[in-house]
């Protein structure tokens, strides 16, 4: 079990300093962090909002776009830079299990995706405190009520964010197990969360009582069953900014969830790579 | 079998986390905004998906607002209300969008419809207030799309009241929607006259001073100044209506 966890853990570290050292990493890591700065200085264009939703949204859409292109680019090019170079067929020709192999990518990528999502979060984290200071002082001058906003919240939210990611990779894993090419999987990994972000549309026409055929009842009920509820993750505005407005047991809720769409696709993913022809 | 059987067991996996997020998704569900499909279908593919995604959306709907604007100046109803409906439904818990799509639907497209319809010289009087009153009707809809989406939010509820006595000349209608905004979280400090006025001027004298009596005696007294306007306006309707003097509200020390 331990020779195990080492050789896993041996993949996962080279995984991590191979995708850390990629520019497209260092791309988008800065693409996303220049759209968190530059929400202060566009919240002009602002209708109606509270100014910290305004400037929340930014770092919240960094998170969720940019993460997504990274947990689906870099998933399929670390797992196909390894079978074109033919690298996995020399990792593989020792006492390392395809499973083995699979989980340290996995492990690897996702803790690259950690490293990007929790530099975004605190950066906004950083300018949401900033500009909170600010609007503290102007409130104090006119007499109105502070807003604020919760960095416990924050935390959890990218914690959250952190976890849609991992589901995303071991989705786009299990897809790039069983295709031949690289562009195959970013084409049907991107399919993938689009109907993951769109699948509660499918799970409420399915709670709701209608007069739907069988037919369109069994879609629904099979799609909300395979494609994971990528949208329960988004609740950015309210653990940040109302946090008293979800209770603690529905995140858990969340995370349990998350977790078991993960390990479900990894074992999916497993199974299909140990079938696979390399 | 023997092959078979960690599929099953990962398909059976997948398939409980599926019918896990059932639940975990009913608990988070009040936390992301309701946006209806129906809403965002005529402006799908513009760029509006991104914000159905997750993130973004508050930007999405800003720039998609400002988008009707352009819409707006060229007097292009369908297009207006389009956008102007998927910034709602992008952002539902804004009061800006709700207020300004119901103030466009309800007091602007009728004067849009009457100049395609050559004028306000060649479309019968008639007509004319058929066509306002058709259109406020849709604006009242979406103020209480909003009302719903932003939990009674007071300035929606004054704004359909404003709309349903300046184009549909219904003051009792009125008079509901301002009673429901003083019963909102947040009240505008007018919205009391407002609906006592309301109901005043659609001949429920005696009531529209019963109420506004039980208001200001409830709440409007407790605030720091007394509300001496509102008190000077009941004691007008106290004159119209010869209260006894014993049954009048009794003289504050403050009063003139």
């Amino acid at each position: 079990m331990n020779a195990r966890l080492t050789r896993t853990s041996w993949i996962a570290r080279i995984t991590f300093l191979e995708a850390i050292r990629q520019r497209f990493f260092a791309f988008l890591l800065v693409l996303s962090a220049v759209m968190v700065v530059s929400s202060v200085s566009l919240r002009f264009m602002d209708f109606g909002h509270s100014e910290l939703k305004f400037v929340a949204d930014f770092a919240f859409g960094g998170m969720f776009l940019f993460g997504s292109v990274l947990a689906l680019v870099m998933t399929a090019q670390l797992f196909f830079a390894e079978i074109e170079n033919r690298t996995a067929l020399t990792l593989l020709a020792k006492p390392l299990s395809r499973t083995e192999f699979l989980l340290g990518k996995f492990l690897g990528t996702w803790a690259v995706l950690g490293v990007f999502v929790f530099s975004i979060a605190f950066l906004q984290g950083v300018i949401l405190w900033s500009r909170t200071q600010e609007l503290i002082v102007l409130a104090a001058e006119t007499g109105r009520v502070a807003p604020d906003f919760s960095v416990s919240g924050l935390a959890s939210f990218a914690v959250l964010q952190w976890l849609r990611l991992g589901v995303v990779a071991a989705m786009v894993l299990m897809v790039s197990a069983v295709a031949r090419t690289f562009l195959f999987t970013v084409i049907v990994g991107a399919m993938a969360i689009v109907a993951g972000q769109l699948q509660w549309l499918a799970q409420e026409a399915l709670l709701k009582p209608s007069d739907a055929s069988v037919v369109t009842k069994s879609l629904l009920w099979i799609s909300s069953r395979v494609i994971p509820n990528l949208q329960q993750f988004n609740i950015g505005d309210t653990l940040v900014l109302d946090p008293t407005a979800i209770s603690g047991a529905a995140v858990w809720s969340v995370v349990l969830s998350g977790l078991f769409y993960l390990v479900a696709f990894l074992a999916l993913a497993s199974l299909a790579f140990r079938r696979r022809e390399i | 079998m023997h092959r078979v059987s960690p599929w099953v067991v990962a398909s059976l996996l997948l398939l409980g986390a599926g019918a896990y997020s059932e639940t975990s998704w009913k608990g988070v569900r009040q936390a992301v905004p309701e946006i209806s499909r129906k809403d965002l279908e005529p402006t799908l593919g513009q760029g509006v998906l991104l914000g159905i995604l997750g993130g973004l959306r508050t930007v999405v709907a800003d720039a998609t607002w400002l988008r009707s604007y352009v819409f707006w100046e060229r007097r292009d109803r369908a297009g207006c209300e389009a956008l102007m409906k998927t910034a709602c439904a992008l952002d539902p818990r804004s009061r800006f969008f709700w207020e300004n799509t119901g103030y466009a639907v309800g007091y602007d497209f009728a004067h849009w419809e009457i100049r395609r319809r050559g004028g306000y010289a060649k479309v019968a009087p008639d007509i004319q207030e058929g066509i306002f009153r058709r259109y406020a009707q849709l604006g009242l809809a979406i103020f209480e799309d909003g009302v719903e989406h932003t939990g009674g939010n007071s300035g929606i509820l004054i704004s359909a009241g404003q709309l349903a006595e300046i184009k549909l000349k219904d003051n009792l209608l009125a008079a509901a929607y301002y009673r429901r905004a003083t019963q909102a979280k947040t009240v505008p400090w007018f919205a009391y006259f407002m609906c006592a006025r309301t109901m005043w001027e659609a001949g429920q004298k005696k009531e529209a001073y019963e109420w506004y009596r039980t208001q200001w005696l409830g709440k409007l007294k407790k605030d720091e100044d007394g509300a001496p306007d509102d008190l000077e306006r009941l004691r007008f309707m106290e004159d119209e209506l010869k209260v006894p003097v014993q049954l009048r509200i009794p003289r504050q020390t403050w009063e003139k």
